[in-house]
Parts: structure tokens; sequence; C-alpha cells
């Protein structure tokens, strides 16, 4: 007989069925191996972040596999927001009811027009805000300085309803300061975390191995600092976390949850197996019953003390 | 779609050149010359990424297909010690392979080293369809031309360079290539990798008419178009190599130098 647990979570206003989704950047509704009903199995689909206008990305080569990570320096092609209502709406609208849209911008400008546009789209669950893309220069300015983020979080907030996730950058010196900044400027939650800033250079052709140079660095190799940064934020803030960076297998996930997020996003394991959050949301339901839980609620942020 | 492969042969050629046969009878089905599978015979924590191959040899019949690699990295390294019966997972078959238009009578393909293990299985559909092979190969000395026989018995015309002249001439194997074009019409010229070469394929077509294909290489990530990572420069923008390609018409491929 199969035991009922329940991985339902609360996310401030949004209310997940599990705590699992993919992270942006990892996940193209147009070329998923998933079909439809395995795409409704997760707690929500988040499509790659979109910007305002197109735009190409860096040039290549843009991924370099290290020890326990990848290395990328993708850029965030983007097809533009039109191209986004348009052509990938409409599957993900199909794949899962919460859509959390990612935002790229270059200026708080941009991204307060993005973010304008998109809250007219009633499918569109909540927006993230990528604060911390290592691969853009423009973007650095905004997650490693606390009052340019607090800034920027308030004027998307004037110009959209919808929940707000900021995703942090973990490219700084004290991230409790970044994640009381946006909590003060009135973000619902916060993605904890993105790609930590990283090179590798190829000694035969002494050159470095990524076409823009440097870029972000994914993977298990990042999720002590992620579990260490997600406990350190739960200590300081009152909004809710979603954890980001390593998780290939369910123990992962839990890591996380027992740190303090309230959710999590699978990112660069997704490319060595497609169907990865499927097969951590079913692990993470045998990790409760094995230890007597009914609730994933009941673990979060167990180690937090 | 994932899968798994059972490892039934391998064979060490020489060197750090192996051809492995794995049974897949899924992939085998669907596989098409050109395509690719993700491969991985390590768990996420040893390697974290799965390695794109090629098609060497479809044998849909028999449910298996061929790989041709060479040793190079930590990927390549446990695969060649693999046994007998060892499981592979995959993911596959991907990308869009090579096209033969109607009407082809004769192919060229350009092949420098492993480059062959791409164009292998285009080489026997053309031969099955009738038409004529005209097979252009370099490499750096005569043991690295692989299946040199192979080709030839499946080619109207074989032609060799080596590097270091142990086999065929020294120099640029399109000057061949070129000598060929003078007197056949050569419908279609298919390559795989060399920038070089593809350079030199792109230089003849102003001359004369062929279409041409290459199949580009880059360091992929997933395999079925969701990282963006493996990219290249098009006249279009950037394509990404395991979605739209990795076949590319030679003109519409841009190279940095």
């Amino acid at each position: 007989m199969t035991k009922k647990v329940s991985l339902e979570v609360d996310l401030g206003p949004l209310h997940l069925k599990n705590p699992i989704m993919p992270a942006s950047g990892t996940f193209d509704v147009m070329c998923t191996l998933l079909n439809e009903n395995e795409l409704n199995k997760l707690g929500a689909v988040v499509p790659k972040s979109i910007a305002f206008k197109g735009r190409e990305g860096n040039p290549e080569p843009r991924t370099c596999e290290t020890d326990c990570g990848l290395l990328n320096a993708v850029g965030v092609p983007s097809k533009g927001v039109e191209y986004f209502i348009k052509e990938e709406l409409p599957l993900l609208k199909k794949a899962n009811k919460i859509i959390i849209v990612s935002l790229l911008g270059d200026s708080v400008e941009d991204f307060c027009n993005l973010a304008g546009y998109l809250n007219k789209v009633e499918e569109i669950s909540a927006l993230e805000i990528n604060l911390s893309c290592p691969n853009l220069n423009n973007g650095i300015p905004f997650g490693v300085n606390e009052d340019k983020l607090y800034e920027l979080i308030i004027n998307i907030k004037k110009n959209s309803s919808k929940p707000i996730i900021a995703k942090l950058s973990p490219n700084v010196s004290d991230i409790k300061k970044m994640a009381l900044s946006v909590q003060n400027a009135g973000a619902e939650i916060i993605t904890i975390s993105n790609t930590f800033m990283g090179m590798a250079i190829d000694v035969d052709k002494q050159l470095p191995r990524l076409g823009n140079k440097i870029g972000g660095l994914s993977g298990p190799a990042i999720r002590p600092i992620v579990v260490r940064m997600i406990w350190e934020i739960a200590q300081v803030i009152d909004i809710p976390m979603i954890g980001v960076g390593g998780i290939c297998c369910a123990e992962d996930a839990i890591e996380m949850f027992l740190a303090g997020a309230s959710a999590v996003q699978v990112g660069s394991a997704n490319f060595s197996n497609p169907y990865v959050m499927l097969e951590i949301i079913n692990e993470i339901k045998e990790y409760l019953i094995r230890k007597k839980y009914s609730s994933i609620r009941d673990i979060i942020g167990l180690v937090r003390r | 779609m994932l899968t798994k492969g059972k490892i039934i042969k391998q064979v060490n050629l020489n060197n750090n050149y192996y051809r492995i046969k794995i049974k897949a009878p899924q992939i085998a089905k669907e596989a098409k010359p050109g395509q690719f599978v993700m491969l991985s015979k390590w768990k996420i924590n040893e390697i974290f990424l799965k390695r794109p191959f090629s098609f060497y040899k479809i044998e849909s019949n028999l449910g298996t297909f061929d790989i041709l690699y060479k040793k190079i990295g930590k990927g390549t390294k446990i695969l060649a010690e693999s046994k007998i019966g060892d499981l592979v997972e995959l993911i596959g078959p991907l990308g869009n392979g090579f096209k033969i238009p109607k009407n082809t009578h004769n192919i060229a393909i350009v092949a420098r080293g492993i480059g062959i293990a791409t164009l292998m299985p285009l080489i026997l559909e053309s031969k099955q369809k009738g038409i004529g092979v005209y097979s252009f190969i370099s490499a750096q000395t005569e043991n690295l031309l692989l299946y040199s026989d192979k080709i030839e018995s499946i080619s109207r015309e074989t032609f060799y360079t080596t590097d270091d002249g142990s086999k065929g001439a020294k120099g640029k194997v399109t000057n061949f290539l070129e000598k060929v074009l003078k007197r056949i019409v050569i419908d279609v010229v298919y390559t795989c990798g060399s920038k070089r070469l593809t350079k030199h394929i792109r230089d003849l077509q102003k001359t004369y008419n062929f279409l041409s294909f290459v199949s580009l290489e880059e360091h992929m990530a997933c395999g079925i178009g969701a990282c963006k990572g493996c990219v290249h420069k098009t006249k279009d923008g950037y394509k990404r190599v395991c979605k739209e390609g990795p076949v590319f018409p030679v003109e519409e491929v841009i190279f940095n130098d």
C-alpha cells in the first residue's frame, strides 16, 4: 500500500503541487523530451530568461565541462517578448498551471517595460528577475549592489502586480544584505542562487575555453556554497526561498529544504538526464515516507537553528 | 528518447582509435546518416555530462549501431575500458542528418582523420542508391586513414593525402577534388568537422557548380536544443549544432578567424 505524503508547498502567493521546477536556461518547452503529462507533474515551469528585444547571445564556444560542473557563457540569447508570447507561451500553458517567467533587462527602464508588458498576460504566475547573469557586462551592477537591487525591485513592483521573484547573484561578499534589500523592496520570493563566475583555460592552445572568456559555473561543484547561502539567508528574511545550484538527485534537493528553501530548481542536471526532475519528485516522496513525515513542509528549514 | 544500450562488441583499431557496437533497437530503428546520440557510461557524479557521438554504422534490422571514436578525454577513456555486456545510457537519435537531394548522380566526400566516422553511413546509403561516390581522405599519417580498404571498395575513385607523405600525396586533399570536378559532374560534396577543408570546398564552389554540406562539431551540454550552448555562427545568426544541425549547407556557415 502506498502511503500518502504531500509535496504541496506555498511559495508566498504561489501554491505549488510540488516544489520541483527547472532552473531558467536549462529547460526549453520547444525541445524538451518530457511530454505534456510529464511536464504537468512538475511544480512549475520556468523558461529561459527573455529580453524585451531579441538578442544573439555570446560567441562560441559557449560551454565547457569542468570537474563536477559546467562552465557556460551562453549569454541569454532571446527571440524577444513577442516571440515568447506567440510561440512559447501556448506550449507552456499546456505544460503546467504555474508558469514562472524569467526576465532579463539591461536597465531599470528595460526591466520595467518588460515587467509591465507581461503584467497583462494572465497565464503568467510570477516573474523571476534575473539579477545575476554573469555573462553580460550590463547585468553585473544590479546583482552586486544592494541599493541598485532595491531600486530595481521597487520600480518593477510599480509596473507589475505579479509576484516578483528576485534571483540573486551569488558573486557578492555578503548575500544576506542582498536578500534583505530585495525583501525590503517588496519581492515576494527569492531564488538563490545563479551560477558562480569562473574561467577555464586550454593549456595547449593557451587560450580561454569560452568564447566570452569568463562564464558561470553550475553543477554539483557549487552546491555546498548554495546550501550555505540558503542557510544564511534563512536566518534573516521572512519571505520564502527557491534553492538552485547543482541539484542532481533527491538528496541534493532535500539538503536545500533542510537549509530553509521552500522549493528548488534543477538546472544543468537536466542536460545529463532529461527525466531527473521527475525522478527527484518520486525520491523525495520515498524520503518523507522513510522519515515518517506526512508533508514536505515539515522539513523546510529544519536545520535553520 | 532516453534509453539504455548494451555494448556487444569493441575493437581497438590502432593507437587511440576504437570502434564500438551498441545494441539499442529503438535508436537503431530511427537513426539516419549524419545524426548522433548523447551517450554516458558513467554516473552524473563521475562525469557530469553525456558525450555526443555520430553513427558510424546503422543496422536497424539488427537493432545495433556502431560508433568510431578517438580516446581523448575522461569519457572516451571510460568507454574504451568497457566490457561486452556493459550498459550505456543514450539519448537519440538527435539532430538533422545528411540529405541526398533528388536526382543526385555523383557525390564527393571529403574527410580528415576521424571525420570519416560521420560520413561512412552516408557513403553506404549512397552506394545502395546507386550514386557514385568519390572519396577524398586525409590524415596525419597512413595508419590514421581509417577503413581505407572499405572506402576504396565502395568508392568509384579514392584519393589520399597524408601530412608526412606516408600514403598518397602531401598537401591539400581538395586539390584532388578540384581535378575530379574538372572532368566529372559532382552534384553534392559532403564534409565533416575540419574548418580548413570546409573553407577549401567553399572556394571551389565559386568555380564549380555543386551543393555542399558540412557536419559541424561543437561542445554540447544537452544535445537536444535546450541549453543553447553548441551554437555556430551562420549567415542567419547563431544556430544550434545539435538542433538545427549538425549538418549545414557550407555556404551558410561562418568561421571566425
